[in-house]
């Protein structure tokens, strides 16, 4: 009798237990999920509710508060939600990963926020299949603003597949080399790099006065990756990467994704990078350079405000990402991009968050200039008194069409992480060339 | 009273919210990850059920997991020897000492309540390259060439620097259960061996050593266990890296899972990872049963 009832007392433990997971996994109704569109306004904690008035307006964004996308939208929703008499409230996830999973939560559960920051690939095309992107592009049109945005963030934020534009702009963030300039004059390297091979003979000088030629942080994937972009990008722009993940390209086949797998190779084996840099990442980089280390480092208009000072000392000059030698290169050899982008949720979107949306658009450069240091991604003109550099580099990039190709964005999940995994390899001389390109054209033949 | 703690009844009662907790936190989290091990799931979107393709590719194919498999077996080796033998030694020179002692127990279990996050950190800039961390400089004394020495970064041993930090941190924790049974043991054994004319090493090797056999077996169990799931150390110095020299079975799980967005292959990893705990502990109790048997 008393082993009938512990065992009676088991299963109900057990069946609750269960019942109460599968309270809180909402994720099974994800194949079903975002057919109805009521449904996620239910859902959402979003506080647009369709029988009253709007009393919040939520956002989930990645960083913590002082990164620029929240430095941003506080500033645009605390002055919007003052004026409407609204509340509003910012999460904040601060780890990359974390901030996946948290996002991928809510689309599973069909409860995203009103703002969500989101990157132009997997995820986005997930938020997008539980229809629960607003057609950013469209409401640009509506507004005005959509001829005033950077030609080069348009392309570099619309989608794959339909051509349309779902995301918001971070900003509008170009990239470039800083160097030393005192280090380059005693090196006696005149001229800033033009090609690829110019790059490699002035770190070859570098070195040989006893200064590190090139700082990296290495155990941040995508400062090692930009290495491996930077030549295919500059002879095919998106083309090898796209057809790398579709199986009709691979490493092998295309010489300028060859050329940048031994140029990746070389840099770190002829000891062009600092020591240790696999373990270097990219805050502690910054620290380096812009501390006194290393005469060249890959860096851009994020770090505006760490250099400022050097810049205008005479420290520190830029140029841009130099010509692959001996193949046709585009013109355009600042990579921009738009850093994390915004989505704003379909099911919420209603005539509040509309007039959000244009108080935003009208307000977004001045919150870039003033409070998160950053280019707008509107092309206009730059307001007075911000430090030298910012006038001193849009012009490479003012008329700029062709946004950066981030591999982040292109490839699939599974091959980008064996990528990261490889290319540290590469770097270090733990494979070869060969054994790379090899490891990584199987990746996608699997 | 004593007679109501005899009920079984009462015993349940006290039994049933640790029950309840397990089920729910542990037990549960296994089923949902078998179920989801049998998917091709991205963690979004639509799952597909492969049945059991997950295990047949972790199984057959995936070299990578295989060299998991053997670097948490390294890894679990390093560590039970580093904090149960290493705090044994620690415990036994503590208990041999008379002034400053506390002071000498504190220092060492300082590692163990500092954040994993805060000790990864402090190893980094201990063995940071670039700028010259503070092992490299004083190595750099004997030999100049260690001065670029790199520790997290060489694929040949940043997985022995992975088990050493942890062995560091918790080797004070294993130190003081030591000293707290050694304390245990009757000086009157002592006494007597050493009337029978054993040496120091021989008191403690052959009397106080082996009264408290069952804190060791019970300290390595901790440790085997601790060890095969270890996680934060390996993900937070090395990533797993460079490449995968110093990749854990759980950071491979996670890489799977959340990086790769493998949710499916991922869930098959933790299965195996729940597995191979099991056999491992089933194995331990089995070899040390008998032994006390014995």
């Amino acid at each position: 009798m008393k082993k009938k009832m512990f065992a009676v007392l088991l299963a109900a433990v057990v069946s609750v237990s269960a019942v109460l997971t599968g309270c809180g996994q909402s994720s099974d109704s994800t194949g079903a999920a975002g057919e109805n569109a009521s449904d996620a306004q239910g859902n959402s904690d979003a506080s647009a509710q369709s029988t009253g008035e709007r009393t919040k307006i939520t956002a989930l964004l990645k960083g913590t508060e002082s990164t620029e996308q929240f430095q941003v939208f506080d500033y645009l929703l605390s002055n919007f939600c003052e004026e409407r008499g609204l509340e509003y409230e910012i999460e904040l996830v601060n780890d990359m990963q974390d901030y996946f999973t948290k996002l991928q939560m809510y689309i599973n559960s069909n409860t995203l926020p009103d703002i969500y920051g989101c990157p132009n690939g997997t995820l986005s095309r997930a938020c997008l299949d539980i229809d629960a992107m607003v057609d950013v592009g469209a409401e640009l049109e509506r507004n005005g603003y959509y001829d005033k945005m950077n030609g080069a963030i348009i392309d570099f934020l619309t989608d794959a597949d339909d051509g349309n534009l779902y995301l918001f702009p971070q900003g509008l963030y170009c990239e470039y080399f800083m160097y030393r300039t005192d280090i380059f004059e005693q090196a006696g390297v005149t001229e800033a790099p033009t090609t690829w091979a110019e790059f490699e003979e002035a770190c070859e000088k570098i070195a040989a006065t006893g200064e590190i030629p090139v700082i990296v942080g290495g155990s941040d994937a995508w400062q090692l990756m930009r290495y491996l972009s930077f030549s295919p990008w500059r002879v095919t722009g998106s083309d090898f990467i796209t057809d790398y993940q579709a199986g009709t390209d691979s490493f092998s086949e295309n010489e300028s994704a060859e050329y940048a797998v031994e140029l990746l190779n070389r840099l770190g084996t002829e000891g062009y990078f600092e020591p240790g840099f696999a373990s270097v990442d990219f805050t502690s980089a910054c620290n380096l350079f812009f501390g006194g280390t290393g005469a060249i480092f890959y860096t851009g208009s994020g770090q505006i405000g760490l250099a400022e000072d050097m810049y205008d000392e005479g420290m520190l000059g830029f140029f841009p990402v130099p010509d692959t030698e001996g193949m046709d290169n585009m013109s355009t050899n600042v990579p921009i991009h738009a850093g994390f982008a915004e989505g704003f949720n379909k099911a919420t979107y209603d005539d509040t968050m509309q007039d959000f949306f244009d108080y935003m658009c009208e307000n977004f450069s001045e919150s870039c200039y003033t409070k998160a240091q950053i280019f707008s991604p509107f092309n206009e003109e730059l307001p007075e008194g911000l430090p030298q550099l910012y006038y001193d580099t849009q012009p490479m990039f003012a008329t700029a069409e062709t946004a950066w190709t981030s591999w982040d964005d292109k490839l699939d999940s599974d091959v980008l992480t064996k990528i990261v995994d490889e290319q540290q390899k590469l770097a270090q001389g733990i494979t070869t060339p060969d054994e790379f390109i090899d490891t990584c054209d199987s990746l996608i033949s699997k | 009273m004593q007679k109501a703690f005899g009920k079984k009844s009462i015993i349940l009662l006290f039994i049933f919210p640790a029950f309840l907790v397990y089920t729910l936190f542990v037990i549960v989290s296994i089923i949902w990850a078998g179920y989801y091990s049998f998917f091709d799931w991205s963690g979004v979107g639509e799952k597909v059920f492969i049945g059991l393709q997950n295990y047949a590719e972790l199984l057959i194919k995936d070299e990578v997991f295989r060299l998991t498999v053997w670097h948490t077996v390294i890894y679990t080796v390093i560590n039970v020897l580093i904090q149960v033998f290493g705090g044994l030694l620690f415990a036994i020179l503590l208990s041999r000492v008379t002034k400053g002692r506390t002071i000498l127990q504190t220092l060492y279990y300082v590692p163990v309540v500092i954040s994993s996050v805060a000790i990864c950190q402090i190893f980094s800039k201990l063995l940071s390259v670039t700028p010259t961390g503070v092992v490299n400089q004083l190595l750099s004394v004997f030999n100049p060439a260690l001065k670029v020495m790199e520790w997290t970064s060489n694929p040949n041993i940043s997985l022995y620097v992975t088990a050493f930090v942890e062995g560091y941190k918790y080797l004070g924790l294993y130190m003081v259960i030591f000293y707290a049974a050694l304390i245990g043991v009757p000086d009157e054994l002592g006494e007597a061996a050493r009337i029978d004319g054993a040496s120091l090493f021989q008191e403690y090797w052959s009397v106080r050593i082996p009264y408290i056999k069952p804190v060791i077996i019970a300290n390595c169990l901790l440790v085997l266990n601790g060890s095969l799931r270890s996680f934060e150390f390996s993900y937070l110095l090395t990533h797993g890296g460079p490449g995968n020299a110093s990749e854990l079975m759980t950071t491979y799980m996670y890489k799977q899972a959340f990086t790769s967005m493998k949710y499916g292959y991922g869930s098959a990893v933790a299965i195996m990872i729940v597995i191979i705990c099991l056999i491992v502990g089933v194995i331990f109790k089995k070899l040390t049963g008998e032994e006390a048997e014995g």
